[in-house]
């Protein structure tokens, strides 16, 4: 097994697109620590709980593309037809979605860890410049962080999973754009008791995106419900891999 | 070394039947030419060879065992399937890399089959760039990586120019040479004459023939090709007489086994006119034409 991580990992590094990916996700996150910081006004002070956490969310900003480098990870390999030497070599193709899978992992805690560095080091001496105290070791900076971890881990594995079970990459890319950025923001929007439930209302909880009073999850029936997500969009594009004619 | 054994196989797409039953063999040491028109149903049987995809029925195994229970199958059997089976932004060598590492190969393996198609000095670059030439070159690296001692290729001559024919030729003859078990695929017989040694015709996912090359070529017949208005009635003259003879075009028909005197004779006893008559040898790969139309038309 680790050998076929080790190789899903070169298939990652050995490719530009990968990189564009990746430099998205760190471009990302000092525009979200200065979205957050320059739209803080009396209502929304940067002082509370809720805006430390506001900007310290940046570091789970990568999300969406998390999830859409999974969709690659799979659904890439029938784009190039490398599938046919992939199952060539590991023709059991659960083995080859596990690796998938934990190649995705560790994948999302690295994003995750350098977006949290690049987050800490943007936001903490702006906000000394803004008279802002931040104690790093708070559960106001903690926590966001710690979501950022869980969340573009996951992220990455939904991806894989959805990849699998639409192997079209650009459709799977297009739906899943579409769902998190207008369905989603539009049902936690206005029905937020669904919105919720929902991975992207999920994820935000981790990551202390937002902080509406529609109320969102507590940190761990957040992580439980986006874990849930996760592996049944796992499990299922892998039952349809492992059954499809690769032709 | 080793024996592929096809068996009863066969493959339904929901509306169309691509492989009906088919059965062959190809032995060690022996290069055998999976020969058929386009869409016969070659790439199918070949992939239900390899286990991507999954036969409707019958089996399909090397030495005994289906693809997919090898120990280590790369070790055993290389294939190469298409000529695109590579991302465009990916470096050569970056892309036999990741089947060693999936394959748990040495690296220095991936320096060798460059080397060993021609690719050493190419290896760096994004595949993006590479002909269909050398993208054929580098599927036979990627098939050529774990050393097998079976070799399935599906159509490895497309795109090749007459140096790289040549050199594919010798490739295959030297593996076969050495024990290996070669099976590639063909739409065109005259690509694999001068290289196979058995030869596997099929139609429309059903065996037409499986011999070896010399047997095929010991049944090519002469023939006789006259040019008549009345083709129609000459050839039916000529099956009253069981003359086989084939319509080849509007105003002409090509007699097997037969002498210009028989046909003559009959045209004669018919009032037919005759415009041109010519002694034709019945070559091979008119051979494979005939038995790949016939059966199709039987269909």
């Amino acid at each position: 097994m680790r050998t076929l991580i080790s190789a899903e990992l070169l298939k990652l590094r050995t490719t530009r697109a990968f990189w564009a990916y990746v430099a998205s996700i760190v471009v990302f996150v000092p525009i979200s620590v200065a979205l957050s910081i320059t739209v803080a006004n009396e209502q929304n002070p940067l002082t509370t709980s809720d805006g430390i956490r506001g900007v310290f969310s940046a570091a789970s900003s990568g999300l969406l593309m998390a999830v859409l480098l999974g969709i690659t990870m799979s659904a890439g390999e029938f784009r190039n037809n490398t599938a046919t030497p992939t199952f060539l070599i590991t023709p059991d193709r659960t083995r080859v979605m596990a690796a998938k899978v934990a190649a995705g992992g560790i994948l999302g805690l690295v994003l995750a860890a350098v977006s949290a560095v690049l987050t800490v080091a943007v936001a903490t001496p702006w906000l000394q410049a803004r008279n802002v105290d931040v104690d790093l070791l708070s559960a106001d900076v903690i926590t966001p962080i710690a979501g950022a971890l869980v969340a573009l881990a996951l992220g990455v594995i939904f991806g894989i999973g959805i990849g699998g079970l639409i192997p079209n990459q650009t459709i799977a890319i297009t739906i899943i754009v579409v769902w998190s950025s207008i369905i989603e923001t539009f049902l936690t929007g206005f029905v937020p008791e669904v919105g919720r439930w929902l991975p992207t209302g999920a994820a935000s909880a981790l990551g202390g995106t937002w902080t509406s009073e529609g109320g969102l999850l507590t940190f761990w029936a957040a992580a439980l419900v986006l874990t849930a997500y996760c592996s049944s969009a796992a499990a299922a594009g892998t039952f349809v891999i492992a059954r499809r004619d690769i032709t | 070394m080793a024996t592929i054994e096809i068996h009863g196989l066969s493959k339904r797409f929901d509306d169309i039947t691509a492989v009906d039953g088919l059965s062959f063999t190809a032995r060690e040491g022996a290069v055998t030419g999976f020969l058929g028109p386009n869409g016969a149903g070659k790439s199918t049987t070949l992939r239900m060879l390899l286990g991507l995809v999954t036969p409707s029925g019958g089996t399909a195994t090397i030495d005994g065992n289906r693809y997919t229970e090898l120990d280590a199958p790369f070790r055993r059997v290389g294939a190469m399937l298409e000529t695109d089976a590579f991302h465009p932004g990916r470096r050569a060598r970056d892309h036999l890399r990741i089947l060693a590492t999936a394959a748990d190969l040495p690296s220095k393996r991936v320096d060798a089959v460059l080397e060993e198609v021609g690719l050493a000095d190419a290896g760096h670059r994004r595949v993006k760039g590479f002909s269909l030439g050398m993208r054929q070159r580098l599927g036979l690296a990627s098939a050529l990586l774990g050393d097998p001692t079976v070799l399935i290729l599906d159509e490895p001559a497309n795109g090749l120019d007459p140096d790289g024919v040549r050199w594919l030729r010798q490739l295959v003859r030297t593996f076969a040479d050495r024990g290996g078990t070669v099976l590639f695929s063909s739409h065109v017989l005259a690509e694999v004459a001068q290289t196979v040694d058995d030869v596997v015709i099929i139609t429309a996912g059903r065996l037409v023939a499986q011999s070896s090359l010399a047997n095929l070529a010991s049944r090519s017949r002469p023939g006789v090709r006259v040019r008549t208005p009345q083709v129609a009635a000459l050839h039916e003259a000529l099956t009253k007489r069981s003359i086989r003879a084939q319509l080849v075009a509007d105003d002409a028909l090509v007699a097997l086994d037969s002498t210009p005197e028989t046909l003559g004779l009959v045209a004669a006893g018919i009032g037919a006119v005759i415009y041109e008559m010519t002694r034709e040898h019945f070559n091979l790969e008119e051979m494979y034409l005939e038995l790949t139309a016939t059966a199709g038309a039987l269909r």
